[in-house]
C-alpha cells in the first residue's frame, strides 16, 4: 500500500519536473507549415540553416487545405511563420481572411504581376502544371490517354488510385478546375464527368505516400497529380512513374508563398523567402527538384534542359470564379458523388 | 476566553451548514462547467446557427435523403460498432471459455498473451495491421511469392479491415471480465442444479450464462461506444463515411457548423448508450452465496489433440505478438526503400540515433509525457477530490455531479476535441480571459478532460472497499481533517488512485483522436508524429516512434500490474 502511494508521490514529482523543464526554450526556430514533397524539404533545409545559421527550420508537413484550416484555427494565436506552398486559391481566400501578413521582398520589382497578390500578401513560387500519372511497368504507350476525357473511358475501369480530395490543395484545384473547362461557373456538366470519373477511380487514398505506394505496387495504374511531384517520384525515389500531359491543355498552378499574419518570427520568416528566391536556389531546386519557376528572371538557355523540353498548354481558367467556388463544389462533389458511381 | 468562545462559534457551525459542501465542490463544479459543459453546449449552439442566425439547415443537409453523406456515415457507424461487438463478443467470451474451462498444453502461454493487444496504441495498431494484412501488406505478398500466384490470396481493406483491427485491440473488453467472471463462478450452484437434474445445456443456459450477464453487457456497452467513437481504423482503412471521418472532413473543408452538427448527433448517440449502461449496472446483479471455489478444468487427453493445442497456441501467441513485432522490425529499416518487397530490404538503426540525440526528433516523446504526465496530476487532484466528496458526503445534486464527471468517458475524443476548439478560440473565463487554441495547453487540457473519469471512478472504487469510519476514528483521536485525509483517507485508496493515473497515462500516451485536432508543432505528441512520418513515406521513423510508444504503454501497464497485486495483499 504505501510502496503505491510511493510511486504515485514519484510520478507526480517527475511531471513537475518535466514540466518545469519544457519552460526553458532557447534557439529561435522558423516553424514552416509546407504541403512540399519531403525530398523539398529535406533538400532545402540544411542550405538554408547554413546559410543562415542563427536560424533552426521547424516544418510541418500536410496537405495544403489541412494548412489552410490550421492557420485559420490558430489566427489569434499564430504558431507557424511562413506558408511553404499552397495553391492560388487557397492563398486568395487566406489574404481574404486576414491570415496573412504583407511583406514587399527585395526582388518585387521585375515580378511578373500576374503571379502575386498585388498588396504584396503572397508571391507565386513555382508553377505546378497537373497532369496525368501512370505506373510505367503497367502501361505502355498504346495504353495511355491522351486527354482529360479519354480517362472516363471503360478501359480505365478501376485504374485510377486518387489522393483523398478535401485535404489535398493539387486535387482540389484539379476538380475544380475539371468542373470550370466543362461549364464555366454552372457546374452540372463539371459533376456530370466527376461522376464518370468517380466511377473509374478505385480507391481514394489518405495520403501521397498511400497514393505513390499503391501506384507503385499496381493496386491501381492511373493517377491525377502535379508534374513536380511526380518527377521527384520517379527521379530521386526512382519509382517507376510516367506522365502524360493532356492534349486540351492542362491547370497551370501558381503554388505561392506567404507569412502568416502574426507570425512569432517575422524575420526568420523573411530570411526564409528572400532564401527561396535567390537565384541560385531557385537553379538548383528547378535542376534537382524539379520545379519551374514563377519568376521569368533566368534566361530560358540557363534553364535545366528537362524544362526547356516541355511542351505546356495552359487550360484556359478564371482563378478567381475557382476560388470563389470551390468549397462548395468540393462538398458538394463529396457529399454527392464520391464513391456512389 | 471569549476569543476562544468566539473562535468555536464561528467555526464549527460554518462547517456543518449544509451549503458548505458546494463551496468546497465549487473548484469541482468549475472544472466541470468549463471544459465540460461549456465546450459541449458550444458544439451545440454553433450546430444551430448559420451566419449567426438560427437555423436548421446543417441538421438539414445531414438528413437530406438525396445525398445520404451523412445519413451513410451514420449507419456505417452503427454498423461497424454492431459487428465489432459481435465479433468481439464471440472472439473474447470464446477464448475466456476455452482458457478457463480446458487444461491443455500452451494454455498458460496463451492466457499471458492474450492481454497483449492492451498495449497497443490505436494508430500503430491499425498501422501494423495495414503492413501486415494489407492488399500490399507483408504476409498476402508472402504467400504470393512463396507460392507464385499472380494476385495476392486475401487482403484486408475496407470496412473488414476496420472490424478486424477493432476484434483485435477490443476482445480484451469481454475477454478479462468474463474469465473473471468464470474464475470466481459459485461452482456448487452447478453442481447443485445437475444434481436436481438439469442437463447440461440447461445448467449452461439458465446457470452459467446468466451469471455473466452483467459483464457481458457492459462489455457489450463498451465496446460498441468505442467503436463509434474510433477514428484510427476507419483512417488507416479509408473508410471516409463514417461519423467521426466526416467531422474532420467537415472540419478540413473549413465547414466549422456542419462538423458541429455531426458531432452533436455523435455525442447522442454516445450519451445515450453510457445512459443504458449505467441504467444496466445497478439493476442485475448475480453474487453468488459463497467465494468461488476453484474451477474445475478439464484436461485435454490424447497425444493428437495435445500436439494440435500446442499447435494451436503457438498459432495464436504468435499471432497476437505480429502485430508488435512487424513494428519493431520496420523501425529498423531504412526511410523510402520499401515499395515492392515483401520485406524491408535496407535495414538501420539510424532512426533510433536519431530518436536519442535530436532533439527534435525526441520532442514528440518529450510532449506525450509531459502533457499526459500534467493531465494526469490535474486528474489526480481533481478525481480524488470529487471522489472524496461523492462517497463520503451526502449533499443534494450528487447524482447530477456523478453522471457530469463520467459523461466526457463516453464522448468520442473528435468530439472533446472540436468541442474545445469552439471552446477556447475566444477568451473566456475558464481559459482565463486567454485563446487556448494553437497553444500548448488546449492538448494537456483535452486528456485531463478525457481521462477524468478513469481516475474518479477508480478511486471511487477505492473508496468503497474501505469503511468511513477510520477517518471518523482519525478525527475522533484528534487529527484534524487535513491530517486525517492525508494520513488516514489517502493511504487507504493510494492503489485505485494510482491504478487509475496510470490507465489515463497509457491512453495519454497513446492519443491521437483528438490531439490531431489539437496540436501545434510544439505540442505535437507521440501519435501525431507517427501519422506526420508516415505521410512522409518515413515508415522507419514513424515505427521507431510505435515501437517507443509501445514500450512505455507496456511499463506503464506493468507498473500498473504491480500495483493491482500491491492491493490485493493490502491490510483492507
Amino acid at each position: 500500500m504505501k510502496k503505491s502511494a510511493r510511486v504515485l508521490v514519484f510520478l507526480l514529482a517527475v511531471a513537475m519536473l518535466i514540466s518545469g523543464a519544457s519552460l526553458a526554450e532557447s534557439k529561435t526556430t522558423v516553424t514552416i507549415y509546407t504541403a512540399r514533397d519531403t525530398n523539398v524539404i529535406e533538400y532545402v533545409k540544411p542550405l538554408f540553416e547554413t546559410a543562415y545559421p542563427q536560424y533552426e527550420l521547424e516544418v510541418l508537413n500536410m496537405g495544403a487545405q489541412e494548412i489552410l484550416e490550421r492557420v485559420r484555427a490558430e489566427k489569434v494565436n499564430p504558431q507557424g511563420d511562413f506558408l511553404w506552398g499552397g495553391t492560388e486559391a487557397a492563398f486568395k481566400l487566406a489574404a481574404q481572411e486576414g491570415l496573412l501578413s504583407a511583406y514587399t521582398p527585395s526582388f518585387a520589382a521585375d515580378f511578373p504581376a500576374a503571379y502575386k497578390d498585388p498588396n504584396d500578401l503572397w508571391y507565386g513560387e513555382i508553377l505546378l502544371p497537373e497532369v496525368i500519372m501512370y505506373n510505367t511497368e503497367a502501361l505502355t504507350e498504346a495504353d495511355l490517354p491522351k486527354d482529360w476525357d479519354d480517362l472516363l473511358g471503360e478501359a480505365y475501369k478501376d485504374a485510377f488510385i486518387i489522393r483523398g480530395v478535401l485535404a489535398s490543395g493539387t486535387m482540389r484545384t484539379i476538380y475544380s478546375c475539371m468542373i470550370y473547362a466543362s461549364g464555366g461557373s454552372d457546374p452540372e456538366q463539371g459533376y456530370e464527368w466527376l461522376r464518370k470519373f468517380d466511377a473509374n477511380t478505385k480507391e481514394y487514398a489518405q495520403n501521397p505516400t498511400d497514393m505513390y505506394l499503391k501506384i507503385a505496387r499496381q493496386e491501381g495504374t492511373l493517377s491525377l497529380w502535379n508534374l513536380q511531384d511526380i518527377m521527384i517520384q520517379k527521379i530521386v525515389n526512382e519509382q517507376p512513374f510516367g506522365y502524360v500531359i493532356p492534349e486540351s491543355g492542362v491547370p497551370i498552378l501558381v503554388d505561392a508563398v506567404g507569412i502568416i499574419s502574426g507570425a512569432k518570427n517575422e524575420e526568420g520568416a523573411k530570411a526564409f523567402y528572400e532564401f527561396l528566391f535567390t537565384p541560385e536556389i531557385k537553379l538548383a531546386l528547378a535542376e534537382n527538384m524539379y520545379q519551374i519557376p514563377a519568376q521569368g528572371d533566368i534566361p530560358a538557355d540557363k534553364l535545366p534542359q528537362w524544362i526547356q523540353d516541355l511542351e505546356l498548354k495552359a487550360m484556359d481558367i478564371d482563378w478567381s470564379v475557382i476560388a470563389e467556388n470551390e468549397m462548395t463544389w468540393m462538398t458538394y462533389w463529396d457529399e454527392n458523388i464520391k464513391g456512389k458511381n | 476566553m471569549t476569543l476562544k468562545q468566539n473562535d468555536a462559534r464561528v467555526k464549527t457551525p460554518i462547517a456543518n451548514r449544509p451549503w458548505f459542501i458546494y463551496v468546497v465542490l465549487s473548484p469541482i463544479f468549475f472544472v466541470l462547467l468549463g471544459y465540460v459543459i461549456y465546450p459541449l453546449l458550444g458544439v451545440f449552439r454553433d450546430s444551430f446557427f448559420v451566419n449567426g442566425s438560427f437555423s436548421l439547415a446543417y441538421y438539414k443537409r445531414i438528413f437530406n435523403t438525396s445525398g445520404m453523406t451523412n445519413l451513410q456515415a451514420i449507419w456505417n457507424s452503427l454498423y461497424i460498432s454492431v459487428l465489432s461487438v459481435i465479433c468481439c463478443g464471440i472472439v473474447g467470451t470464446g477464448l475466456a471459455f476455452l482458457l478457463e474451462s480446458f487444461e491443455f498444453p500452451g494454455r498458460k502461454a496463451l492466457k499471458a498473451f492474450a492481454v497483449i493487444p492492451m498495449a497497443l496504441p490505436s494508430l500503430i495498431g491499425a498501422i501494423s495491421f495495414d503492413f501486415l494484412y494489407g492488399s500490399t501488406g507483408i504476409i498476402p505478398r508472402g504467400l504470393k511469392a512463396i507460392f507464385g500466384l499472380s494476385a495476392v490470396p486475401f487482403a484486408l481493406k475496407g470496412i473488414s479491415g476496420v472490424l478486424v483491427v477493432h476484434t483485435f485491440t477490443m476482445y480484451t473488453y469481454f475477454y478479462l471480465p468474463v474469465s473473471a467472471a468464470l474464475r470466481n463462478a459459485d461452482t456448487s450452484l452447478e453442481e447443485a442444479a445437475s444434481g436436481l437434474g438439469a442437463s447440461r445445456r440447461q445448467v449452461f443456459g439458465r446457470v452459467r450464462l446468466p451469471m455473466l450477464t452483467p459483464s457481458i453487457t457492459a462489455a457489450t456497452m463498451l465496446v460498441f461506444m468505442i467503436s463509434m467513437a474510433s477514428y484510427t481504423a476507419p483512417l488507416i482503412y479509408g473508410i471516409d463515411r463514417t461519423l467521426t471521418m466526416q467531422i474532420v472532413l467537415s472540419r478540413t473543408n473549413g465547414d466549422l457548423g456542419m462538423a458541429s452538427a455531426q458531432s452533436t448527433i455523435l455525442a447522442m448517440i454516445s450519451v445515450f448508450f453510457l445512459v443504458i449502461m449505467r441504467a444496466y449496472e445497478g439493476r442485475r446483479n448475480y453474487s453468488g452465496v459463497s467465494k468461488g471455489s476453484a474451477i474445475h478444468r478439464k484436461e485435454v487427453k490424447g497425444r493428437f489433440t495435445r500436439a494440435l493445442t500446442v499447435a494451436g497456441s503457438f498459432l495464436a501467441v504468435l499471432f497476437l505478438m505480429l502485430p508488435i513485432f512487424v513494428i519493431i522490425l520496420i523501425s529498423f529499416s531504412a526511410n523510402g526503400k520499401w515499395t515492392t518487397q515483401v520485406l524491408p530490404p535496407v535495414y538501420t538503426l539510424n532512426h533510433y540515433v536519431d530518436l536519442f540525440t535530436q532533439t527534435k526528433f525526441l520532442l514528440p516523446i518529450k510532449n506525450s509525457l509531459i502533457m499526459s504526465l500534467a493531465a494526469a496530476a490535474g486528474n489526480v487532484v481533481f478525481g480524488v477530490a470529487a471522489a472524496y466528496f461523492m462517497s463520503r458526503r451526502k449533499f443534494a445534486g450528487r447524482g447530477i455531479v456523478d453522471k457530469l464527471i463520467m459523461l466526457p468517458w463516453s464522448l468520442p475524443g473528435t468530439v472533446v476535441g472540436i468541442s474545445l476548439i469552439v471552446a477556447f478560440n475566444i477568451p473566456t473565463i475558464f481559459s482565463f480571459g486567454q485563446v487556448w487554441v494553437g497553444t500548448y495547453y488546449i492538448l494537456p487540457i483535452a486528456y485531463f478532460v478525457r481521462h477524468l473519469p478513469l481516475v474518479y471512478r477508480s478511486t471511487c472504487a477505492s473508496f468503497a472497499q474501505t469503511d468511513a469510519s477510520c477517518e471518523e476514528a482519525a478525527r475522533g483521536l484528534g487529527a484534524n481533517w487535513f491530517f486525517g485525509f492525508f494520513r488516514v483517507v489517502l493511504p487507504m485508496v493510494a492503489g485505485g488512485v494510482a491504478s487509475g493515473a496510470i490507465l489515463g497515462l497509457v491512453q495519454g500516451v497513446g492519443e491521437f483522436v483528438a490531439s490531431i485536432l489539437l496540436y501545434t508543432s510544439k505540442s505535437m505528441p507521440i501519435s501525431v508524429a507517427i501519422n506526420q512520418q508516415m505521410y512522409s513515406f518515413r515508415f522507419g521513423t514513424a515505427c521507431a516512434y510505435g515501437t517507443l510508444q509501445i514500450a512505455l504503454v507496456a511499463v506503464l501497464l506493468l507498473i500498473s500490474e504491480r500495483l493491482k497485486g500491491d492491493t490485493a495483499s493490502g491490510p483492507i
